[in-house]
């Protein structure tokens, strides 16, 4: 069963002799439970795809799903609201909020959501992730892998039901690399979440459940 | 090593200035507005000084700066040409009239040259100048009053005068008058030249005075520094000299008191001198507190460009330079814009202020170009002082630590209690302690308006006015204009039976009184300690025991110069009792004095002001004639004085009178002489005309209806100022008029001072929230990708607004409580009409506003944001 799919996906800057085609035409889907790694040249589109695949930008024609709910025929605040609930995000730099600690990091998406956090699940997370002995630290205190390992836990905390990571390791060293990819495998795997990730490095993507190349706007394998 | 790097960095430093834009503005308007501050403040000093001088000069009698007197047109012709000499203007005193009505007026006749009359005030405001070869003559309007003729040019007068000795009766025609001014010591009557030398050929005057036919030769000099060296200097030039008056080349010299009076006051006022410093003080901080926060947040929203500058090779040096060349483009369109404004307010503040000052005109608002150059120097100064920390901030990032930097980050600050997970209003909190410099400077910034404003509240509320009128005993006081002028003071200058009576025929008058001066020599004798006290401010303690031991005394007391007032019932009746009964002085003829002690400005009798006590027996020595002894040989003196020889003066014929001291009292200050300089005894009227063999009315006091009042001041106004200029009266009402205008003053100074320090609050207010917010575009992105509101997130800004107006109201709220008791006293001191009423109202009233400010103006800020999509924000940092 699909949980994400995109229809003729389409972004464009520019017009006319300008027009730079980000995305062109752009057909996916994803199945639930799925791990997958989606490669490019920089300037390929694959930031674009995520983002429009997050509902942070809108594309200039076509159709995102999630959850069979076109996300673009949301309005804004509602776009929010769903996005919050249905996709976590994973940054390159970790975007934690530095005047929080990794506790409130982690709570904070639920927390807008105004729900109470479900606390054993996450307690279960941060004890996977291993910020157990963190929770009380400012994102200043902790290690470029600690910081990206509290973005994941956050991206898991509201249990949504894609997470978009966004070139998670590209700040990392290769060692740090593997055990955060591998960390996010895992707690994918263990909460049974869909994990759709950004990356230019093929050696990381091998991880991924399944490659999807993408050059100049358009997929090629997949 | 000396490389020439300096235009690269200010290219730097022009280049990355306009990439601000938003912080210019507010720079530049912070800028601004100190300088506004500083100007409106020396536009006001200045003019202050300015009308103060120029009271000082009309007492003077010219604002010339110096004068050479009584020349020979020889002598004046030598001396005008001194390069010294700016310009110069010529005088010559033909005589004065002493007969009625002119015995209790100093008038002057005598020629005066255009610049004279023009320095002295005493140029015609209708007609000219006399003519030469005519038999023209200029006068003022109070001589024209004491003449009795209308206005009139082309009228017709006679008077007669004393030329060096000899009488002479003249005819004149009226060609220019001029308004009399009480605060010029002398009244004017200007003849052209051709009449004064027709006059000495005619009664043969040769000048044996020593000043009648002779030149004085008033002179400005380039300016009023040092007035007695240049006039010694010009003497010097032609060989004369001021000192020895039995030398041929002797002449007679005068420096304007005026100009160094005006600078003494000035100086040694400390009360003056404190206020404006406290004011400049004030001025500074403010202004350093918002343009540093300017600097300091924009420095640290630009770090990473400063480390970025660094890696490349910039040093901490130049980085200060580029700050401070920032500050100083800045301050180039600011403070232009500042002395502007500010000139413009201080013009039309300065009459308020002013306008309270008796005898002060503000003929011109000061333009000096000082007040310019000390508000931009000023302003200058506290732009410099507010970027020096963040330059140095600025200089000192490493390049590495800069590139991670984010606001706040750079805290020691690693952990944050709590689990409960991060609600809007923690969150809010927690921003603003990011920068808590940034945060507590808004946070003063804005308390310091409402202080001031809780100030000036106080301030005004506690001006009094029962005490204020406390000193006004009746509803009017008529007396001779110069009763009522400080600088002269009254002396024999009697209050006519005519014009009590036009008084009287106005009808309404409930109950009325005269009280009459003493214009007769009395003395009284005052035991040595109280001797000593009275003398002891001019002479030595050695001396002062020579002065005792020579002194002519009674018994063991020392005979002193007496101060006596004969009052009628109505004045005894307003007369405060400290000790005794006064009703023994109502008997007329009764042999009863009251003592009189003095008054502090709080209206309490100073208790050990007079040597008397009530029941004893004093003597008053009635003097009609005196002599001057030697106190050494006792041998008297016949024929002068001369001063080799330590005459000592005593009385020769007099008779003494024997009284009881019936009563202690108080006189109130409308009442009393106005001046203080012997210890002061009572009589009824008829005890005081009896002994004293004298009846000048020194004033006349009543009291009207209520219906009437308005009238009688109507009255009172127009008949002062037409029929009879050289009287003057006061009234409860132009006390009450006084004190609202005091008020007034002090009411739109702080009300201004307020408006300009609160704008700065708020501007403060509004750079830190925007600039808040603009460099947290990226973290409001990333809060909104992981799923925060727009909604949400304005709610997160305006809880960080009302933090800060929680802080501000909590913060002036402490302030106000702490200087509460400091003010009240500090207050009660300079002024003594003022009560102190503790309140705290005007903090209360401005939380409403703070409150609206605070949610408004993060809303407002917030549209700069959200007019960018969240990817471009997120993008942004990023590269």
């Amino acid at each position: 069963m699909n949980i994400l799919q995109t229809k003729k996906l389409k972004k464009v800057y520019g017009s006319g002799e300008n027009a730079v085609y980000a995305l062109n035409e752009v057909d996916l889907q994803i199945d639930k439970g799925e791990f997958v790694a989606v490669v490019g040249t920089s300037g390929s589109g694959k930031s674009t795809l995520l983002h429009m695949l997050g509902g942070l930008d809108r594309p200039t024609s076509g159709v995102v799903e999630v959850d069979d709910q076109d996300i673009f025929s949301l309005k804004e605040e509602a776009l929010t609201i769903f996005r919050r609930r249905k996709i976590g995000f994973v940054f390159q730099n970790y975007n934690l909020v530095p005047v929080l600690n990794v506790y409130e990091n982690i709570v904070l998406p639920s927390q807008l959501d105004g729900q109470i956090p479900d606390a054993a699940y996450i307690d279960s997370i941060i004890e996977t992730l291993g910020l157990g002995s963190k929770l009380q630290n400012l994102p200043n205190n902790l290690s470029g892998g600690q910081q990206q390992r509290v973005a994941i836990a956050r991206a898991l905390a509201t249990k949504p039901a894609i997470i978009l990571a966004d070139e998670p390791t590209g700040n990392l060293d290769s060692k740090t690399s593997l055990d955060v990819l591998g960390l996010l495998k895992v707690t994918g795997q263990k909460f049974s979440q869909t994990i759709v990730m950004i990356t230019h490095n093929e050696e990381l993507a091998q991880m991924a459940d399944r490659i999807v190349h993408i050059e100049d706007g358009r997929i090629v394998t997949g | 090593m000396n490389v020439s790097n300096r235009k690269c960095v200010r290219r730097l430093s022009i280049r990355s200035m306009w990439a601000a834009k938003s912080r210019n503005l507010i720079a530049v308007v912070a800028i601004a507005l100190t300088t506004i501050l500083f100007t409106t403040l020396f536009t006001i000093a200045l003019s202050f000084n300015h009308a103060f001088q120029q009271a000082n000069f009309r007492q003077a009698g010219s604002y010339a700066h110096g004068s050479f007197k009584y020349l020979t047109m020889e002598q004046v012709e030598e001396l005008r040409s001194d390069p010294l000499i700016r310009e110069y203007s010529l005088r010559r005193i033909v005589g004065m009239p002493h007969d009625v009505p002119f015995n209790k007026t100093h008038v002057e006749l005598g020629y005066s040259d255009a610049n004279n009359a023009k320095w002295a005030f005493i140029d015609p405001v209708e007609g000219h100048l006399p003519a030469e070869g005519t038999n023209e003559a200029a006068i003022d309007t109070r001589v024209l009053s004491l003449l009795g003729i209308q206005p009139v040019l082309g009228t017709e007068f006679t008077l007669t005068f004393q030329v060096d000795g000899e009488e002479t009766t003249e005819t004149f025609t009226l060609c220019g008058w001029w308004e009399y001014d009480s605060a010029i010591p002398a009244s004017n009557v200007l003849l052209p030249i051709s009449r004064t030398e027709s006059i000495f050929d005619k009664l043969g005057t040769k000048g044996e005075d020593g000043m009648t036919g002779f030149w004085t030769m008033d002179v400005m000099f380039r300016n009023a520094i040092n007035i007695e060296r240049d006039v010694n200097t010009v003497l010097e030039n032609h060989g004369f000299q001021n000192e020895d008056s039995y030398m041929d080349n002797y002449i007679s010299t005068g420096v304007n008191w005026g100009y160094t009076g005006a600078q003494l006051s000035g100086s040694a006022d400390p009360i003056t001198v404190i206020a404006i410093a406290a004011l400049l003080m004030i001025i500074v901080f403010t202004g350093y507190l918002i343009i540093y926060n300017v600097f300091q947040i924009s420095v640290s929203g630009d770090i990473r460009f400063y480390g970025l500058l660094k890696t490349i090779g910039v040093t901490g040096r130049q980085l200060k330079r580029i700050i401070r060349i920032q500050a100083m483009s800045l301050s180039v369109l600011g403070i232009p814009l500042g002395l502007l404004a500010g000139y413009l307010i201080g013009v039309q503040l300065t009459p308020v202020v002013l306008s309270r000052l008796d005898g002060v005109v503000v003929d011109a608002i000061s333009a000096s170009p000082f007040i310019f150059l000390f508000s931009a120097f000023f302003s200058l100064v506290t732009v410099l002082i507010s970027c020096r920390k963040p330059g140095r901030m600025a200089a000192r990032v490493s390049p590495v630590e800069a590139v991670c930097y984010t606001e706040g980050s750079s805290g020691k600050k690693t952990l944050r209690k709590g689990q409960k997970g991060a609600s809007l209003p923690t969150m809010a909190r927690a921003n603003l302690s990011r920068n808590r410099r940034k945060t507590n400077v808004t946070i003063i910034s804005l308390s310091l308006a409402v202080v001031l404003l809780n100030l000036t509240v106080t301030f005004t509320n506690g001006f009094d006015m029962d005490k204020y009128l406390r000193r006004m005993a009746s509803d009017f006081v008529v007396a001779d204009a110069g009763y009522f002028q400080v600088s002269s003071g009254w002396s024999d200058m009697s209050v006519g039976e005519e014009v009590i009576e036009s008084i009287n025929e106005q009808g309404g008058i409930t109950a009325a009184g005269r009280t009459y001066g003493l214009t007769s020599f009395v003395q009284e004798f005052v035991p040595e300690e109280y001797f000593r006290t009275k003398y002891s401010r001019w002479y030595s303690p050695e001396e002062l025991d020579i002065v005792v031991e020579d002194h002519e005394k009674l018994e063991d007391r020392l005979a002193d110069d007496a101060q006596l007032y004969g009052m009628e019932r109505f004045a005894l009746d307003k007369l405060g009792v400290v000790e005794g009964d006064i009703s023994k002085l109502h008997e007329p003829g009764g042999r009863y004095v009251a003592a009189v002690y003095r008054l502090d400005d709080y209206n309490n009798p100073e208790l050990d002001s007079h040597w008397a006590q009530v029941g004893e027996t004093i003597t008053m020595r009635y003097v009609d004639e005196l002599e001057y002894y030697d106190p050494n040989t006792g041998e008297v003196s016949r024929d002068g004085v001369s001063e080799d020889i330590p005459w000592a003066l005593r009385a020769r014929k007099y008779h003494d009178v024997d009284y009881q001291v019936a009563a202690l009292v108080t006189i109130p200050l409308a009442l009393n002489y106005r001046y203080y300089v012997n210890y002061e005894f009572v009589l009824n009227d008829q005890t005081f005309v009896q002994d004293t063999g004298t009846d000048s009315v020194m004033y006349y006091a009543f009291d009207t209806t209520d219906e009437t009042n308005r009238d009688m001041e109507t009255f009172l106004r127009d008949y002062t100022e037409n029929i009879q200029p050289g009287y003057d009266y006061e009234s409860k009402e132009t006390y009450a008029a006084e004190f609202e205008s005091i008020r007034g003053m002090f009411t739109i100074l702080g009300g201004v001072l307020c408006f300009i320090i609160s704008l700065i609050g708020v501007l403060n207010f509004l750079n830190a929230i925007l600039t808040g917010i603009l460099t947290r575009r990226r973290e409001f992105a990333v809060l909104q990708s992981i799923g925060m509101t727009g909604r949400q997130l304005k709610s997160m800004l305006i809880w960080e607004g009302i933090y800060y107006t929680l802080g501000s109201v909590v913060v002036s709220l402490l302030l106000c409580l702490a200087t509460a008791p400091l003010l009240s006293s500090a207050l009660g001191n300079i002024f003594w009409f003022f009560t102190y009423r503790f309140t705290i109202m005007p903090v209360l009233l401005v939380i409403p506003v703070f409150a609206l400010l605070g949610v408004l103006l993060p809303l407002v800020s917030y549209h700069f944001v959200a007019k960018r999509s969240i990817v471009e924000r997120l993008r942004e940092a990023e590269n």
